[in-house]
């Protein structure tokens, strides 16, 4: 069924004027994607504009207030600490991650030992761990680092181990049989092989990750942007409340699309071979 | 237009798996079973004993599940065989060695997909620390060997079928191998094309040199190929028979598969097979 | 945009019997609880911020043993399965509806998507603004969180079907509403199971941050009690996660176990033994 219509697409485009050949599919379904957003975004703008309740102020306001406090103050104050505790707390997650999966798939009885309670980290809500890791840490910069990263160390791992542990067993023969030896063959076939999987993993942790900075700055801080929301709710100061709202919504597309990007990019190979095993 | 016989030097019996002065691989009472889940393990192959000699195209022919794989599996040093030993040029063999290569069926699942047509074939070179000219130049090597020419920066999923084994055949080729073996390397691809990569394989073995173990299903197959043919029993496998080929080389499609000669072969090798004489 | 998780095939090597690794998990358990165990007694542990395994395991068997522990728990459980409900059938309905329309799929998709990237934890003062402490503040979030990301899975498992099956339907002429049940519902089950297992843990998630920021009645809630309680509750607070912990387990297992009995027919948990030979 897609197949004719892609086929009426390109003749259609043969027959366009020769100026805008490859644009106007492209256009088209950008438009097609984009016109609900913005009607959603224009009908939020009218249906809030008069209005008084304190819950949810006009827009415009709302637009106003964001470019005053944090295009030009609170992004350095706010945005940049909690963006940087979550950098080093979702790196250090990933590297240690795979450094425990590859150990995992050389020393099988590491493995089967500890899988059980691998397990039960990665099911345990991190959230949960908070309190306690106040009590272990205190309410500085290094608790939020901590709790970033042991949230986020937990499905990339689980993810590489299932990842390593699933190879193609016809790879790692032609790996045995072109004479790789284990670390050959863990770092051409298996860390490749187990890739997709990893990232997978790692894009799951980019949820944690985000969603632990937050709410580690809205139970004991007093500063960064889950701090400034919960602040603000508290203080009844909506329109802010609001304005950081829509910066974190922003923050959290914006890492997620830098990663799917980063994703594409170095797992080609992967999206190239699923295309064509599609058709 | 060389007559080959089956078993080159002259003290040979030429009929069947006699031993042959040094043979390249030497097999004795092979045997190999596995565990099932309940119950006595299932025997694979055995009490395999024959020889092969070097430069010899050895086929391997018998039902599906017979074991023909397994006993690929064992001689290639994949899998450590229940019983029995493995020599290659009277020392046994322990695990992959250097001078056995190996083309297995899914060539779709044994090319590594994140890397170029030419950094698989390299990678056994890699392995060998060779340096990356002489890596460069043996890659280029073997893709004229198999017939495959400009593909080095193209990735393995976006060959055909038919040139992605022939990348693969040129990877086990790569560290030149003594020996190459070849579990039912053309099944996955269509008839057509099974046909010209058998008429490569056939070059390459004029050309090289290289002792072949090539298992098939393909009856036509294996007599066209071989030198000599063993042909496997229903599981557990034992050998049936040796049949040795006489036919000339080279052979070609067309002209060989119509001999009579030819006929006759296949129709003792089927009839082997099916139990029907 | 998004890369989704689609059922995969995974190839399992049979190897030792699976109760050799069992009871591995097993040891390993005990190993490190025991070594716990001794770092506290040695005061490698500092009593003050970190309960001794003992005392936690205890404080974990009293709680269980009171009536408010389990009061607790079927709380944190009202809000994880009102709003987990609430959230699964918004998202099975509307993915499918979104699934089956080309145009709707076309307009939809770009803010799913951008929606499902917002953290929900942003809208959590919102939420405490409206309702405060209460059930509902918690379905609410729980309901908004699971929503997206489940109609994204919902939505390509609609349009993943294979086109085998579907020019298989198209040929035998199964249309409309038998064509949903028999046809699109079955393709797409897969899908929605693995989104559904996914949007269940996601769920307890949230309202465990519910209860531990919002006030929510729950285990969460009474972490934060716990926490401002001082050195005395240490082991208690530690016991909750311990419970916590164990209620995402009991979770997993449920969904896996359902989807397991559901997707029996499925390549995924087919099994050699139960193919007719």
């Amino acid at each position: 069924m897609t197949m004719p219509t892609m086929r009426s697409r390109t003749a259609i485009a043969d027959s366009a004027p020769r100026r805008w050949p490859a644009v106007l599919p492209l256009l088209g379904r950008a438009l097609a994607g984009l016109w609900l957003f913005a009607l959603l975004v224009v009908l939020w703008w009218v249906l809030s504009a008069g209005s008084t309740s304190p819950y949810f102020p006009p827009l415009s306001t709302i637009v106003s207030e964001l470019g005053k406090l944090w295009v030009f103050h609170d992004v350095r104050v706010d945005l940049v600490p909690s963006l940087e505790h979550l950098a080093v707390g979702y790196v250090l997650a990933g590297v240690i991650a795979i450094a425990i999966a590859t150990l995992f798939w050389r020393v099988r009885t590491a493995r089967d030992s500890l899988s059980p309670l691998v397990y039960f980290l990665y099911v345990l809500p991190a959230p949960a761990l908070l309190p306690a890791f106040i009590v272990l840490f205190g309410i500085g910069g290094s608790m939020k680092i901590a709790i970033i990263g042991f949230a986020a160390l937990w499905p990339v791992l689980f993810n590489a181990i299932d990842g390593m542990q699933s190879i193609d067993p016809v790879k790692l023969d032609t790996a045995r049989s072109l004479g790789m030896s284990h670390r050959q063959t863990l770092r051409w076939v298996v860390l490749p092989g187990a890739a997709p999987q990893i990232a997978a993993g790692l894009r799951n942790s980019l949820q944690v990750a985000i969603l632990l900075m937050v709410v580690s700055e809205m139970v004991a801080s007093t500063s960064g942007i889950g701090y400034f929301i919960l602040n603000a709710q508290q203080s009844f100061e909506s329109v802010d409340m609001w304005t950081g709202i829509i910066v974190l919504g922003i923050v959290g597309s914006a890492l997620n699309f830098i990663f799917v990007a980063a994703e594409r990019v170095v797992l080609r190979w992967y999206y190239g071979e699923r295309a064509l095993q599609t058709t | 237009m060389v007559l080959r016989r089956a078993g080159t030097p002259d003290d040979l019996d030429t009929a069947s798996g006699e031993p042959c002065a040094e043979p390249v691989l030497s097999v004795r009472g092979l045997r190999h079973e596995y565990p099932v889940r309940a119950g006595a393990p299932k025997v694979a192959v055995d009490d395999m004993t024959f020889d092969v000699a070097r430069g010899e195209f050895m086929c391997v022919v018998g039902p599906s599940g017979a074991g023909k794989t397994t006993l690929l599996r064992c001689l290639a040093g994949l899998t450590a065989p229940s019983r029995g030993e493995v020599l290659l040029d009277g020392r046994p063999l322990r695990g992959a060695s250097e001078r056995v290569g190996v083309v297995f069926q899914d060539y779709s699942r044994s090319l590594l997909p994140w890397m170029s047509v030419e950094r698989n074939i390299a990678l056994p070179l890699r392995v060998r620390r060779v340096s990356a000219a002489e890596q460069r130049r043996t890659v280029r090597e073997m893709l004229a060997l198999v017939g495959l020419d400009g593909v080095e920066g193209q990735y393995p999923w976006q060959l055909s079928g038919g040139m992605q084994q022939r990348v693969a055949i040129a990877r086990a080729l790569a560290y030149r191998p003594e020996l190459l073996f070849m579990d039912e390397p053309y099944a996955s691809v269509d008839a057509q094309t099974r046909g010209e990569l058998e008429d490569v394989i056939q070059d390459i073995h004029q050309r090289l040199g290289v002792t072949v173990f090539f298992v098939t299903h393909d009856i036509d197959e294996a007599v066209y190929l071989a030198d000599r043919v063993i042909v496997l029993s229903r599981s557990p496998a034992v050998i049936r028979e040796v049949v040795a080929v006489e036919l000339p080389r080279p052979r070609t499609q067309l002209e060989t598969k119509a001999a009579p000669a030819f006929v006759a072969l296949r129709k003792e090798v089927f009839g082997l097979i099916t139990g029907v004489t | 945009m998004s890369a989704v998780s689609a059922p995969r095939r995974v190839p399992r090597r049979l190897r030792a019997p699976a109760l050799r690794s069992g009871l591995s998990g097993i040891g390993g358990v005990l190993v490190v609880l025991a070594i716990w165990q001794a770092l506290s007694a040695a005061g490698t542990l500092p009593a003050d911020s970190f309960p001794s395994m003992w005392s936690v395991v205890k404080a974990v068997v009293s709680d269980l043993g009171t009536a408010s522990g389990w009061r607790s728990i079927g709380s944190t459980m009202a809000g994880w399965a009102s709003g987990f409900a609430i959230g699964a059938v918004a998202a099975v309905l509307v993915g499918m509806g979104i699934g089956l329309s080309a145009f709707a799929f076309r307009s939809t998709i770009l803010v799913i998507e951008f929606m499902k990237t917002i953290p929900v934890i942003a809208i959590l003062p919102l939420a405490m603004l409206e309702f405060g402490g209460t059930l509902k503040m918690e379905y609410t979030i729980v309901a908004f969180g699971v929503f997206w990301p489940l109609v994204i899975q919902v939505v390509y498992g609609v349009r993943a079907m294979d086109p085998v099956v579907r020019d298989t339907a198209e040929a035998l002429r199964v249309t409309g509403l038998r064509r949903f049940a028999l046809i699109v519902v079955p393709s797409a089950a897969p899908f929605i199971a693995t989104g559904l297992r996914i949007a269940a843990g996601v769920a307890l998630i949230l309202t465990i941050i519910a209860e531990l920021i919002g006030g929510a009645a729950g285990l969460g809630r009474d972490m934060l009690v716990a926490e401002d309680s001082g050195t005395s509750a240490l082991a208690r607070l530690y016991a909750l996660i311990v419970i916590t912990g164990l209620l995402g387990i009991v979770i997993s297992i449920a969904f896996r176990a359902a989807e397991r009995r559901f997707l029996r027919w499925h390549e995924r948990f087919r099994t050699i033994e139960g193919t007719v030979a």
